[in-house]
């Protein structure tokens, strides 16, 4: 039987998928289902001094409108809202008091019994405030920004330490470049929006299903905050319509969906509207300043990094904004700053690869303009500063075949047919411009258990709390289930997305598929060792001697790997084991070595063609080539790759929360204005996975979700500046930036 | 409970409206709607700001002669609740093409399906992409109500930033297209933040009408997105009506003839990029009909 | 009030309070039709497209009062998970659907452009998907599966 894993397997939930067949949080009906539809606050800051419900409550079909003052008992400490994610801080309480802290906070929940009913009566709540001046803007909180200190939790996040005499290698750098650059606030905006049905089941439990990627974070935040036992509460979550890390920390739809199950005694469904996904976390806005000193060979010699982004007044949110550029190149002399803008906004959050586009963009498109200054090709820049080590904890790195990627994905571009000086390539009337950046990643693994069920017909069940969130968890686990079992891929049920199941952290990050093969590796050898043990007990079993070490599981047998003539078939062994079905969990914990760095690289190159008499660009062409370890199935990591060079276009020309500082509001609060690119802006898109073997895990997996959009944002300016000859700091890169 | 009403004649929508909008005890407005494409997400939108929003209404969908394009005499009538895809599919001559193009780039085929010309232009944005083609074609909206029938040019109809001409009792019935010569040829040209799906940052249609001369028997220019409504370049048509249509011309679309423009500054564009953009597009539309075959500009 | 829709070719009959109901709506919580997903209700995303008397429209905009008398097909309706249409299978074989939520929107979409038109080309099929985003990126995926549903391959 040939292996799965590492080919173009099909999506095991592709049927469902395109069938409508796949159920999402809020499509799962019962009777008599109550909808609520949230209200929501039209200032930044304040207190509600009046909230008038009776309008409301007088529409037929009303049950109840629940607002802070008579909704039923929540918890009052911190600690009861602290996910398992949450940055330092104070969590947002949803309903919890007369206190407003952001524009489109909930302040009431309508219960009817249809959603049309709900979200009318919602309309004739009417809110009076008592306001306070707000500060939404990055810029005007920027002064009053405050250095993050170390040991300021959670770990690993503060920036790291300052190494050599950077101030001195500045100051004596044959060349220098400095700059500022800035992204603008972008929101997640999967395609289904955030939604919870949580069913009042007969002996008073809750069946949640809600929008998540973690059902166990929210099960056990959903217990905090309601004080509710864990036997009482399960969250599934099956299918995830995009999440994009907004769906990390649990949301307020399932504390309001919650809240009017436990206050009805109904079962209830809370879908948020578009506009009100506004009023979940973003990608932080972020102010960079960097400074590069190099020899006048074009090696780095000094790097300084400072950051101000952003959060809310009530939490901390930051990750390593500022570290990936003394990790990226070899410099011996680096500092960073990191400092947090507190804005009257909700909490910042992990957004696709938090911190590292944004970072990247910053660095990259200096790396870009020193090349410039150097008059040196800024690929042959980055690989003079090419970094066999991880400078910031000075370690070797456990694979890095990102100088294989640079060559790899110039050669497919073309690159060398480019000419270096701006404004110098054509197509028509078009100019054209080349541009490259670097990419890096983490590559972590995370604790997770899994369940195995296998029966004597051959099939398996695999159990896991996690969740797939469209990145083809289900598809990769089946994979390695099947090799590893040696069963057909048909054989192999999945069973994730449910709070009930082996544990699981939230899936983000690029973990899971790390961790979660690794775990099915684990507990297959449990499997393995208690077939062996039934094996053992067949007369005259030709595995009588063999170590379990020494057997594997292929085609449906035991097989003694020196000896393929020496096997017993599971169902042989089970038989005569006299037993149905075996069934084993187990915990896999990575391995605590510090040691090494674990990182993915990718080498991004991309074409522009722009009009410049009206300043329309055209991405036309983008190259990503990637170092993620070992692929466990081109077809769902190409689709991450792709996936994510549309988001770095995205993040290049279209994406930017507007606010209007005086009111406090996101102006384009809605996907027709919050531009992402649309099916006529996508063209021409090659992934290419360069090997590289890694061996931090049986399975020399990296993960492949996040690496695939740093670094193209910057390319994309960089080929802008080849382009036309302007170098754009501030993102996005929009017509009229473009404009004399 | 909410008001729908679905009538199936002409007349007895009139009737209702009349209703609707007098002084007696059933008094009520009720708003006219056809395909949905623009009231609903705007009511949609409102809900999540906690404004009123409309929820009692005229469906004129089921009324038959709306719907769909026809010729009175010279004329080329289009029914009030025709679709975009309805103008799409039909037989036109040449000055329609600027209509045409313009209907593929309002929103995408499930909006196109449904959102109706009419909508179009009552609904009055100042970046309504179905305004400016009409404009070039002289356009001129048939109103009906119970008190009779009138015909007023669109140019007057629309009168601001979701402004326009129509009285509550009053209905849009067609739209008027005067005769055209055969010879009548048209573009339009949308520019927007990315490829589909976007309000316009500024858009130009142009009917030009070239003489067996060569010279230019009739040019209309109308640019969208640049003003409070849809505007005529009137200064610009009369530059360039009778001169020969040669590239020389394109020299004459000098930044003074915009001036009539009062573009906005605003989260898509500032008012000094929309200014230059629409004279770009101008003259790419100009240069277009120099070239005898091309029919796609890239904008 | 009582409606009468035809689904999948099948009469559905149902009450409503709400004359202007989106059949959006209607479709997912009343009759229990999930496929149709929604993903903004502001008619800006697609995902909620179904087919209306052969045109694809967006359910979100149509109220359930227009929707009497049309005959209307959802996701549910245009293939099974034994025999799927023949867009449905290239979605699978080229990988188009990601999360998945967009997809209802872009499989009827294509389902319907090629009813229309058995050989589009690959600017036809970005035209008629204009109307449809996806957050995955699954852009170049669907751009394919629809070219090999209609038995040519994207170059």
């Amino acid at each position: 039987m040939a292996p799965y894993i590492g080919t173009a397997t099909s999506r095991i939930d592709g049927i469902a998928k395109v069938t409508g067949a796949a159920k999402y949080a809020a499509e799962f009906n019962v009777p008599g289902l109550l909808h609520g539809s949230v209200v929501t606050s039209t200032i930044a800051k304040g207190r509600i001094t009046r909230l008038d419900t009776s309008a409301a409550m007088r529409v037929k079909g009303v049950i109840d409108v629940l607002t802070h003052e008579n909704r039923p008992p929540m918890a009052d400490n911190d600690q009861a809202y602290k996910d398992d994610v949450a940055p330092p801080g104070s969590p947002f309480r949803p309903l919890y008091d007369d206190k407003i802290k952001f524009n489109l906070q909930p302040i009431a929940l309508v219960v009817a019994e249809t959603s049309e009913v709900a979200r009318f009566a919602a309309s004739l709540v009417t809110v009076e405030y008592e306001e306070v001046a707000h500060v939404t803007d990055i810029f005007a909180a920027r002064d009053a920004a405050v250095p993050i200190k170390p040991p300021a939790s959670p770990v690993g996040f503060t920036p790291p330490k300052a190494r050599g005499q950077p101030n001195r290698a500045l100051a004596r750098a044959a060349v220098r470049h400095e700059g500022e650059y800035y992204v603008p606030i972008e929101h997640h905006n999967p395609m289904e929006l955030y939604g919870a049905t949580v069913i009042h089941e007969s002996d008073g439990k809750l069946t949640v299903y809600d929008k998540t990627q973690g059902v166990q974070n929210v099960q056990r935040y959903l217990c905090g905050v309601f004080g509710m036992k864990p036997e009482g509460v399960r969250v599934l979550s099956p299918f995830v319509g995009g999440a994009f890390g907004s769906g990390l920390r649990p949301q307020f739809e399932a504390v309001l969906a919650v809240l009017a199950a436990r206050a009805l005694e109904r079962s209830v469904r809370v879908v948020l509207t578009r506009p009100q996904m506004y009023a979940l976390g973003y990608r932080p806005a972020m102010v960079q300043r960097i400074a590069l000193g190099a020899d006048a060979d074009g090696t780095l010699d000094a790097i300084a990094h400072d950051a101000v982004t952003a959060t809310s007044q009530f939490e901390e949110y930051f990750r390593q904004e500022t570290g990936w550029s003394g990790l990226l190149y070899k410099c011996a002399n680096a500092k960073y700053e990191h400092k947090l803008a507190r804005l009257d906004l909700p909490t910042s959050c992990d957004m696709r690869a938090p911190s590292a586009p944004t970072a990247l963009f910053a660095l990259e498109s200096a790396m870009d303009e020193l090349a410039v200054a150097l008059e040196l090709d800024p690929l042959e820049l980055r690989l003079r500063c090419y970094s066999e080590r991880d400078q910031n904890h000075d370690r070797p790195f456990s694979s890095k075949a990102l100088r294989e990627c640079y060559r790899q994905g110039a050669e497919a571009f073309g690159w060398n047919k480019r000419n270096g000086a701006p404004r110098s390539m054509r197509d028509g009337s078009e100019l054209v411009g080349w541009g490259m950046a670097t990419g890096i990643w983490e590559a972590l693994q995370m604790p997770i258990t899994v369940r195995i069920a296998l029966t004597a017909n051959g099939s398996a069940e695999v159990a896991c709390a996690t969740s797939d969130i469209g990145t083809g968890t289900y598809t990769i686990m089946a994979q390695v289930a099947a090799d590893m079992l040696g069963l057909p891929l048909e054989n192999i049920s999945i069973k994730l997305g449910d709070s009930t199941l082996p544990n699981s952290p939230v899936e983000g990050g690029s973990w899971i598929a790390a961790s979660v093969s690794n775990g099915i590796a684990t507990t297959v050898a449990a499997v393995r060792n208690e077939l062996l043990e039934l094996a053992k007990k067949v007369p005259n079993s030709p595995l009588a001697n063999a170590a379990p070490d020494e057997v594997k599981l292929a085609d449906g047998m035991i097989v003694d790997e020196r000896d393929g003539s020496r096997s017993v078939s599971i169902a042989d062994a089970m038989r005569h084991g006299g037993v149905e079905r075996i069934e084993q969990e187990e915990t896999t914990n990575p391995t605590a070595d510090d040691s090494r760095a674990r990182n993915t690289h990718s080498a991004v190159f991309a074409e522009v063609k722009i009009d410049e008499e009206i300043g329309v660009i055209r991405v036309t062409r983008v190259v990503s080539a990637i170092a993620g370890g070992r692929v466990l199935n081109t077809k769902t990591a190409s689709s991450q790759i792709l996936g994510s060079v549309v988001w770095g276009i995205g993040m290049a020309l279209h994406e930017e929360t507007l606010i209007d500082h005086k009111l406090g509001r996101v102006m384009n609060a809605n996907i027709a204005e919050y531009h992402v690119p649309v099916n006529a802006d996508v063209h021409d898109i090659k992934v290419i996975f360069v090997h590289e073997h890694d061996d931090s895990n049986p399975l020399g997996v990296k993960g492949l979700g996040e690496i695939g959009i740093i670094g193209v944002a910057p390319a994309i300016a960089n080929a802008v500046y080849h382009a036309t000859g302007k170098r754009v700091r501030d993102l996005p890169i929009t017509l009229d930036k473009l404009h004399p | 409970m909410a008001i729908y009403l679905r009538p199936a004649s002409l007349k007895a929508a009139l009737s209702t409206l009349a209703q609707a909008s007098g002084k007696g005890r059933s008094a009520h407005p009720l708003t006219v709607l056809a395909g949905g494409t623009d009231i609903y997400p705007t009511r949609a939108g409102k809900q999540a700001w906690l404004e009123s929003f409309p929820r009692d209404f005229l469906d004129i969908t089921q009324i038959p002669q709306l719907r769909g394009i026809r010729r009175d005499g010279r004329a080329i009538l289009i029914g009030a609740a025709t679709t975009w895809t309805d103008i799409v599919a039909a037989r036109l001559p040449p000055a329609f093409d600027a209509l045409k193009q313009a209907a593929l780039q309002i929103g995408g085929l499930q909006i196109q399906n449904r959102g109706t010309l009419g909508g179009n232009i009552v609904n009055a944005s100042p970046a309504a992409d179905g305004v400016p083609p009409l404009l070039a074609l002289d356009a001129e909206v048939d109103i009906a109500s119970v008190r009779g029938e009138r015909s007023v040019p669109l140019a007057s109809f629309i009168r601001g930033n979701r402004q326009t001409g129509l009285a509550r009792d009053e209905l849009v019935v067609a739209i008027r297209l005067p005769g055209h010569r055969a010879s009548s040829r048209s573009l339009f040209l949308k520019l927007g933040a990315r490829s589909h799906l976007v309000i316009s940052i500024v858009s130009v249609a142009m009917l030009l009408d070239q003489g067996a001369d060569g010279t230019i028997a009739d040019i209309r220019i109308t640019v969208g997105a640049a003003s409070a409504v849809p505007t005529r370049l009137a200064a610009l048509e009369a530059e360039l009506r009778g001169e020969r249509l040669d590239a020389s011309l394109i020299e004459r679309v000098t930044p003074g003839l915009f001036s009539v423009l009062t573009p906005l500054d605003d989260v898509r564009a500032s008012s000094h990029y929309r200014r230059a953009a629409a004279r770009i597009l101008v003259r790419r539309a100009l240069a277009n009909f120099m070239e005898p075959q091309v029919e796609e500009v890239a904008a | 009030m009582p409606y009468t829709l035809t689904v999948n070719g099948s009469e559905r009959s149902l009450e409503s309070r709400d004359p202007d109901q989106p059949l959006l709506y209607v479709l997912r919580n009343a009759l229990g039709f999930t496929g149709p997903k929604f993903g903004c209700g502001l008619g800006q995303c697609g995902a909620c497209t179904v087919i209306a008397d052969g045109s694809p429209i967006r359910s979100c905009q149509l109220p359930i009062s227009a929707a009497q008398g049309m005959k209307i097909t959802t996701i549910e309706g245009l293939g099974t998970i034994e025999k799927p249409h023949p867009v449905q299978a290239a979605f699978i074989e080229e990988a188009a659907a990601q999360c998945g939520y967009c997809t209802n929107g872009m499989v009827m979409t294509s389902a319907a452009l090629l009813a229309q038109n058995p050989k589009p080309s690959v600017e036809e099929v970005k035209q008629a998907l204009a109307g449809n985003l996806c957050r995955c990126g699954t852009h170049d995926r669907v751009l394919r599966a629809v070219m090999r549903a209609s038995g040519r391959q994207k170059t």
